[in-house]
């Protein structure tokens, strides 16, 4: 038996509520960079249409447009009769274009936006935590940082800079902006492996955490969270210019 | 910061029975987590006993008994064991882990521990992990962000778990910390003046103090020391008492 049905953050978030006006391409996204960050693995059994649409707080009737989306971009299939239902496929595709496609989904606009609602959780996140935590605190940070600046693998690389932020979030000692955070990379994390991808750019991200994190530790509130605004700014920029590229 | 013993050596009375009020509450909580211990040695000796390795289906027999805690203990809202990565057979790393929802029923923790997947699959570092690992004794980690269970404001206590002599994992319980204040905050309005509960570190845990809230920290004292000593102190002002038996400070301003 493995373990790896939903976990208590990241994999809860994928499940909850969507809001927004477009709830299809909502579905469709939120189920999709599931799927592209391994939150859902391949071959994965998606719960039942009314179960998941009642999850996600859309009707059966937008449940099944985004399936078949999700079907068209070869994310998920479904078999019928028993043991049938909607499972998780990765396509044979490479990654790099399958996050393309994902990208593509997005508007500049709606980038520009996720940019900023990043930038506001990172922001208060490290003012916060430079306010919150003496050195013991800062550990786990430490020790992503180190592991970003070694993964060799886009998909890693995405994963330990969404993890950073997680646990900036709560070294701010805040349930809420932790969830916050972890819902924000379910939708962000597997497109920044199109930019992370870059060596150059990993380090320089790599290098931010670590100032960041100097002036959490000397409780420099400010300076962190300008230092954290400008890092999470940056990566979208990047991600934005690479949209305008497709 | 040394801490000063000076008037503050003997504890005036309100402030002593709380501290000992305090320390009670969560004793109930590590009477959970030490049944817990016992049930969980008794699985793996008996598996030792039969000459193989555990494998995580022999972990399930530890659930009628996470169950019973889990309804019967109020401040607890997650218990299990948490094996060291290695000892299964049959996976990597375990959580026989269940928690209380807010529907009042039980489930069990299904965590991704996929390090390909999952950037949090490594647990070995948290503190409710590591502190019994290093120092062989219980502990109390937090409050702290618990975004890899329960997404909650918690403390949790830990203590670990031998087998012939090798660390195996440890067995624990989660206390949220809304919980832990309902349970505190009405021991600590029975003082004259402001106090707060503060870990080793100088963390707030509970405090009826405004300008000292949940999360904050309080910088100065060497709390460590204090709780090393057992005994109540002094610093600038605040009069500091250790709690019986668990690492939390009342701190009166």
């Amino acid at each position: 038996m493995r373990q790896h049905e939903i976990d208590g953050g990241a994999r809860r978030a994928v499940f909850s509520p969507v809001d927004s006006r477009a709830r299809v391409e909502a579905v469709v996204r939120r189920i999709g960079d599931a799927i592209e960050l391994g939150l859902l693995a391949d071959g994965e059994q998606l719960p039942g249409e009314s179960e998941l649409a009642g999850q996600l707080g859309v009707s059966t009737v937008t449940l099944r447009e985004a399936l078949m989306a999700l079907r068209q971009q070869g994310l998920v299939t479904t078999r019928r009769g028993r043991g049938g239902g909607s499972f998780v496929s990765l396509p044979e595709v490479p990654a790099d274009d399958r996050l393309r496609a994902r990208l593509l989904g997005w508007s500049t606009e709606e980038l520009r936006d996720l940019g900023d609602h990043w930038a506001a959780l990172s922001g208060a996140a490290a003012r916060l935590a430079a306010q919150r935590t003496e050195p013991a605190d800062l550990q786990p940070l430490r020790r992503t940082a180190r592991e970003l600046a070694h993964a060799a693998e886009a998909a890693a690389r995405g994963r330990l800079y969404g993890r950073f932020h997680v646990e900036l979030a709560a070294a701010a000692q805040s349930a809420r902006l932790t969830r916050e955070q972890v819902a924000l990379q379910s939708e962000v994390g597997a497109m920044l492996c199109l930019v992370l991808a870059d060596d150059a750019y990993r380090e320089e991200v790599a290098d931010r955490h670590r100032f960041l994190l100097s002036a959490v530790q000397d409780g420099a509130h400010e300076t962190a969270g300008t230092l954290a605004e400008r890092c999470v700014r940056e990566s979208t920029a990047r991600l934005v210019a690479v949209r305008l590229t497709l | 910061m040394g801490v000063s013993p000076g008037l503050a050596t003997v504890a005036t009375e309100p402030e002593a029975w709380v501290a000992a009020q305090v320390g009670g509450a969560l004793e109930a909580v590590f009477e959970t987590v030490a049944a817990t211990r016992a049930d969980t040695a008794a699985v793996l000796h008996r598996v030792a006993a039969e000459g193989r390795r555990p494998a995580s289906r022999d972990l399930a027999a530890l659930r009628p008994g996470l169950h019973l805690r889990l309804r019967h203990e109020r401040l607890v809202s997650g218990v299990g064991f948490v094996a060291d990565p290695g000892l299964l057979a049959d996976v990597p790393a375990w959580l026989e882990w269940w928690q209380s929802g807010a529907d009042d029923a039980v489930h069990p923790l299904l965590l991704d521990l996929d390090p390909r997947r999952s950037a949090y699959s490594d647990y070995t570092h948290w503190d409710w992990f590591a502190l019994p690992r290093d120092t062989g004794r219980r502990a109390v980690a937090g409050p702290y962000v618990d975004y890899l269970c329960s997404d909650e404001y918690s403390l949790t206590l830990s203590e670990p778990v031998q087998v012939q002599g090798r660390f195996a994992g440890v067995v624990a319980a989660d206390v949220y910390l809304r919980h832990f204040e309902a349970a505190v905050l009405p021991l600590l309005r029975r003082l004259s003046r402001p106090a707060r509960l503060v870990n080793a570190r100088g963390r707030v845990a509970a405090s009826t103090d405004p300008a000292q809230l949940a999360g904050s920290l309080t910088r100065g004292p060497d709390f460590g020391e204090l709780l090393g000593s057992g005994r109540p102190g002094a610093y600038e002002g605040l009069r500091l008492v250790p709690c019986r038996g668990v690492p939390l400070v009342l701190v009166l301003a």
